[in-house]
């Protein structure tokens, strides 16, 4: 996989936003941005250049869930992998984010190895799909 | 009202109405009605004051409600202080991770000063566990709202206020809205990671 790649990431918690960008600079991703909810995402990801998207879901305004509606009903970015990160954790809303086309769901609090097994396990995916 | 005293009463009106009409004395018969009639309604009128003593009664009563209820405004900016403080100690906290990560990367190349980098990175640790020391802090102060609560609940339960318990208790909102962690024994029972990664996996993913 692309260490270069740029990873947005989201979440309305600035704590959180620095501990997920922590943790993907340990895992060799040091090309991050943040957003703070989903709309000041999708209007970061329409000027392009972004690669993947780390979302929470409960969020003011726009919420992650809305936000991968948007990117998937958005014809230049519907493509693009999303990886849920929530504390979001009810059966329909695991089901309710795969069916709007989640590539991955991390129920917090999570453990570094799970961010990374999740991430692994994206680009295997998205590798053999290409 | 079917004590003999009164029956007598009432029979004697009856008989000086019925008088009264034989004599076409107009201003007797409307007196004599007129017993009747309050006769009639005094136990309601009875039963009316009884119900305005009480509600005046309970409604002495709220302004202990309102002591407790006045108190939520300083349970939110009791919490608000909480949020605060713990975003306060997590950033303190990454500042002292992010700090050390370099000082490892320093420690990496053979000249550099180790002794001076290992003091760094031991009083780093120290920093890191004193930045917890907010738990103790907010610990206390979730406690005492906590009890404001409590007792804001146990006063509405005394005026029968709130639905207690049952089907009534929690309206249940649209799951996808998104809610927050679901806390074990108040909410329902969450899914655990490999419960999700088991659903998505029979979903394709």
């Amino acid at each position: 996989m692309n260490k270069n790649m740029r990873i947005l990431v989201v979440d309305d918690f600035s704590t959180m936003r620095r501990i997920v960008k922590n943790l993907l600079a340990d895992l060799g991703f040091t090309n991050t941005a943040e957003a703070e909810d989903g709309g000041a995402a999708f209007t970061m990801l329409k000027q392009g250049g972004f690669d993947f998207v780390v979302t929470d879901w409960n969020m003011p305004g726009t919420t992650g869930i809305e936000l991968l509606r948007m990117i998937r009903a958005d014809d230049k970015l519907k493509t693009l992998p999303v990886l849920m990160v929530t504390a979001e954790a009810k059966r329909e809303q695991i089901i309710e984010a795969a069916q709007a086309g989640v590539n991955g769901y991390i129920i917090k609090p999570f453990t570094a190895a799970t961010l990374k097994e999740k991430l692994d396990k994206i680009f295997e995916r998205l590798g053999s799909a290409a | 009202m079917s004590d003999p005293a009164r029956n007598a009463d009432i029979a004697a009106h009856l008989r000086a109405a019925l008088a009264a009409i034989g004599h076409a004395d107009d201003a007797t018969l409307k007196a004599e009605l007129k017993a009747i009639v309050d006769w009639q309604e005094a136990p309601l009128m009875q039963g009316l004051t009884k119900l305005s003593q009480q509600l005046g009664e309970a409604l002495g009563e709220l302004p202990h409600v309102d002591a407790a209820v006045g108190e939520l405004p300083d349970a939110c900016a009791r919490l608000d202080h909480v949020v605060a403080m713990t975003e306060q100690a997590t950033n303190r906290t990454l500042d002292l991770v992010e700090d050390s990560q370099k000082l490892m990367e320093k420690l990496l190349v053979p000249s550099a000063d180790h002794d001076a980098l290992l003091r760094a990175l031991r009083g780093n640790l120290s920093e890191m566990a004193l930045a917890q020391s907010y738990q103790d802090l907010t610990g206390q102060i979730i406690k005492k709202v906590a009890g404001i609560v409590r007792g804001v609940h146990d006063q509405l339960t005394a005026m029968g206020l709130p639905p207690t318990g049952g089907a009534a208790r929690k309206p249940e909102h649209d799951p996808l809205a998104g809610s927050g962690p679901a806390i074990a024994g108040v909410d329902r029972p969450a899914a655990s990671q490999s419960d999700a990664d088991d659903l998505l996996s029979d979903l394709g993913l």
